[in-house]
């Protein structure tokens, strides 16, 4: 069983808090993203996994074997895991062979059986015919399959990743994304992977955890993370958001009303906590707001606005527009809408998909 | 491209050309005799296989002492880091030839401190040591060049990075079998490099191989060489024994370069990150005694031998019962070679350093951002001095401009001819690193604008050089303060300097001064690289402001 779970895990380091009470169950044959802004800790976590270094609370454990407590760690090289690197970390001085060989050898596995596995792993990584070559004579995405390669060879149970996509070039990740969601579905190691890349958390994960500041923010899987995002921080985090002020003007559940843009009201789900009069951020997507036209809308369908910015990207049109109170709001509009600067339009707020804070 | 062209050829290539002439001819015909004499008698052989001995001792050893040091350093939770790394510097700078003087004062046979010591306190002659022998030639020597080892082998631990080792024991490895299987491997190119500079360095040293050498009957390449110039001088034999030399450091540092170029992993990437150093617990204060005993023998013995003897009317086992200031009186009031000794190397120091790095920005911007033909090879020659020992370039200076009318030699010109050659490297080096950190398109904008290229040289290129180019100033600057192994032929007594100066001294056999004017010698180098940092520093955080707005 090859599942992992993390209790109240606390790291400090000096007078920083790496981690902060950081408690997530992951499954066996789970692929979990750790996800969160540079310097959020995910890779502290990730390296306390590792064992590199013990937690100053908490317990890591590994089914129901204890690794780490901040009384001790079992030492990495006991752990049985794997382990790839943002700079892949290929040693320079052996071939590609003796680099995927390495953990074979020390396992002391016999040569004919370690070639053998070798050769297979190689294959299936699409590096057959390059094993005398030197890490230098590869490119970046054949540098990160030896290091794959190296570390799957060994059969672990456990992988961990530490962004290992984000040297390559925007083409290359993309197929590496799908070559290691199949690899992880053929082989069933439970993958722990950290980016701070939202799309690629997205496309490869089970379950994703948003890590901000060292505590976990939200967990879930990406489409519950994405659409109904637990705090303003991980709204932001998942891609864009509009986040307009408004004011709740009836409170009562799930048909409550929240005013915007000066005296329009929208019909919302409220928080049972909130209060009439009180002031909250209506959080929406680009793309689940909607522009009409004027004309065709009685009085009270949509916010009144103005069109204030316009850009054509192509499969869309990015367009910015002004609430009546000044209030800008981001909408993806189809590619073929015909919308001018200064045009009146009316915003259509999709209710289900709108998510209510409030301080 | 004609004024650098120029430079590198009157400096280096012809004294070079006409080092190999001299060593083909004799009275104007074509002969191999010298080489014959050179490589056919015993004399000179010894002379050869002498100084084989003492680099390849010298470089075995400043591996076991710089290693340890640099490892404990970068790698470890030693206690005093900052000093162990003071350590290594402060060896450097020293002169290997006070050095010398000092040990000597400690280990001559009879009048040795700690011989007399051992000998009469204690009563066990046996456990004297004579320092006029190889073994003391390799461990003076040594103390000199382990920080070559040290540097290079600290930077290479830095750079490797973690995740290198971590994947290593992630895969199941253990610490030793990390080192062992990943970290060596990957450092070994640049501790090795750093021990060929050690041989290099270690063979050339003219002045602690006169003076510890010469009294043991060790002869070695530069003290054979320097004798030729006795007596009659033997010109020929000179030029021939001189190229030998040459081929010998160029063959060490040629495998240097080639190491360093098809093995070196760890110079390109930078500095590696690093989180968890090895806890060594109380082993730590026996890695922490290790460095302190080569502080004691490199930076501390030397300097309080010295300070002592200097202070002593005569210097021995009781010296302490009657201290004197009559040794500096002696040196800085009446020895009237003193001051001008530091007049002229104080001269010839800054000149040559500002040379150098002139003729250095000149070669390096050429080779850098100008296609003009002929650039490389331009480079190429401003770097063969690497490759020649002090005595050597001093004997191809003679060889050239004995046959040229201009009577130069014996003055302080010849001399700065000498420094400026043997540093061009330094400067060349120093030049393109800083320029290298220039983008060019900072260059052209100034172009673009409507400024001349002088303009643009001296308005942009130059200032923003400057902390590079300062560097590259004072790397001149320290050595050439010292310098004994050129000078040591070229001098007269108008244009004698600092390190002659102690071993004339020295060789009068008037102990308590030499180590009086030593000293006096230390707190000139030491003034003077404080003052020159000081200048520097505050021109490169100025330059540093001006870059950020």
């Amino acid at each position: 069983m090859a599942s992992i779970s993390l209790e109240s895990v606390t790291k400090r380091y000096g007078a920083v808090t790496a981690v902060k009470d950081f408690t997530l169950e992951i499954a066996d044959r789970e692929f979990v993203t750790l996800l969160g802004p540079s310097g959020c800790g995910k890779t502290t976590l990730l390296r306390l996994i590792a064992g590199f270094s013990a937690p100053d609370a908490g317990t890591i454990r590994v089914g129901a074997r204890v690794l780490s407590t901040p009384a001790g760690a079992v030492p990495p090289e006991r752990r049985g895991m794997g382990m790839v690197f943002q700079n892949y970390a290929v040693w320079p001085h052996k071939t590609v062979y003796a680099n995927v060989a390495f953990g074979l050898e020390i396992r002391r596995i016999s040569r004919a059986d370690a070639r053998a596995r070798v050769t297979r792993i190689l294959e299936s990584v699409n590096l057959a015919g390059l094993e005398d070559r030197y890490p230098n004579q590869l490119s970046g995405g054949q540098q990160q399959r030896v290091a794959l390669a190296r570390s799957l060879v060994v059969e672990p149970s456990i992988l961990l990743l530490d962004e290992p996509l984000s040297n390559l070039d925007a083409k290359l990740r993309e197929r590496m994304r799908w070559e290691l969601k199949e690899l992880q579905r053929r082989t069933g190691i439970t993958f722990v992977y950290v980016t701070h890349d939202q799309s690629e958390a997205m496309a490869l994960s089970d379950r994703i955890a948003v890590i901000h500041q060292g505590a976990l923010q939200q967990h879930g899987r990406p489409r519950e993370v994405y659409a109904q995002p637990a705090n303003r921080t991980v709204a932001d985090f998942m891609g864009l958001v509009n986040l307009v002020p408004g004011r709740v003007a009836r409170a009562s559940g799930d048909t409550s009303l929240v005013a915007v843009g000066g005296h329009r009201t929208l019909r919302v789900a409220l928080p049972p906590s909130c209060r009439e009069g009180q002031a909250v951020q209506i959080a929406i997507r680009p793309e689940n707001v909607q522009l009409v036209a004027p004309v065709d809308g009685t009085e009270g369908d949509g916010v009144p606005a103005k069109v204030v910015e316009v850009t054509f990207l192509g499969n869309l049109t990015d367009c910015h527009v002004a609430l009546d109170d000044g209030t800008r709001v981001r909408v993806q509009a189809d590619a073929g809408a015909s919308l001018e600067p200064g045009q009146r339009v009316r915003v259509r707020f999709d209710s289900q998909l709108c998510t209510i804070f409030h301080d | 491209m004609a004024v650098g062209a120029g430079a590198v050829l009157v400096l280096v290539v012809l004294p070079l050309l006409s080092l190999v002439w001299g060593s083909l001819t004799s009275e104007g015909r074509l002969t191999l005799d010298h080489f014959r004499e050179a490589l056919g008698r015993r004399l000179y052989l010894q002379a050869l296989w002498n100084s084989l001995v003492l680099g390849v001792w010298t470089a075995v050893l400043s591996i076991a002492l710089g290693l340890p040091m640099a490892w404990a350093v970068g790698r470890t939770d030693v206690p005093a880091k900052r000093f162990v790394h003071v350590t290594a510097v402060v060896a450097y700078i020293t002169p290997p030839y006070l050095t010398a003087i000092a040990f000597v004062n400690l280990f001559g046979p009879n009048a040795g401190l700690i011989n007399r010591f051992v000998r009469e306190t204690l009563g066990l002659p046996a456990l004297t040591f004579n320092v006029f022998s190889m073994a003391g030639l390799v461990l003076v020597t040594v103390l000199h060049t382990f920080p070559f080892v040290y540097l290079l082998a600290a930077s290479a631990l830095e750079s490797v990075d973690a995740s290198m080792e971590e994947s290593a024991q992630v895969l199941g490895a253990g610490r030793w079998r990390t080192a062992v299987l990943i970290t060596a491997p990957l450092v070994a190119p640049a501790i090795l490099s750093g021990a060929l500079i050690a041989f290099v360095n270690a063979i050339a040293l003219f002045g602690s191989q006169a003076i510890i050498g010469l009294p043991g009957r060790v002869y070695t390449l530069p003290t054979r060489i320097y004798a030729l110039f006795d007596h009659p001088p033997q010109y020929g034999l000179a030029s021939a024994m001189s190229l030998i030399f040459v081929l010998i450091t160029v063959a060490a540092l040629a495998l240097q370069r080639r190491w360093l170029a098809r093995r070196s992993y760890v110079t390109l990437g930078g500095k590696g990150s690093r989180q968890e150093l090895v806890s060594l617990g109380p082993a730590r204060w026996g890695v922490f005694a290790f460095c302190a005993a080569v502080f004691v023998l490199a930076v501390l013995a030397p300097y309080v031998t010295l300070f002592a003897v200097s202070l002593s009317k005569s210097w021995g086992l009781q010296f302490w019962q009657n201290l004197t200031f009559a040794n500096y009186r002696f040196i800085l009031f009446e020895y009237d070679v003193t001051r001008r000794a530091i007049w002229n190397s104080l001269l010839l120091a800054s000149a040559a350093a500002t040379t150098a790095v002139l003729l250095g920005s000149l070669i390096g911007w050429i080779d850098l951002r100008t296609t003009l033909r002929g650039r490389k090879l331009l480079d190429y020659a401003s770097l063969i001095p690497l490759g020649l020992p002090g005595i050597v370039v001093a004997v191809a200076l003679i060889q050239f401009w004995l046959r040229l009318p201009l009577p130069i030699y014996g003055t302080l010109v010849i001399i700065l001819l000498a420094y400026t050659g043997r540093y061009i490297p330094l400067g060349v080096r120093a030049a393109s690193a800083a320029f290298r950190q220039i983008d060019p398109s900072l260059e052209e904008t100034a172009r673009v604008t409507g400024a001349g290229w002088l303009r643009t040289f001296g308005a942009i290129t130059l200032p923003l050089a400057r902390p590079g180019l300062f560097a590259g100033w004072l790397l001149v600057f320290v050595p050439a303060l010292q310098e004994l192994s050129a000078s040591i032929l070229l001098f007269s007594s108008e244009s004698i300097t600092l390190a002659v100066a102690v071993y004339n001294l020295y060789e009068t056999g008037y102990l308590e001064a030499v180590s009086a004017l030593a000293i006096v010698t230390m707190v000139i180098i030491t003034l003077a690289i404080l003052v020159a940092t000081r200048l520097g520093r505050g021109a490169a955080g100025l330059d540093r402001a001006s870059v950020a707005h």
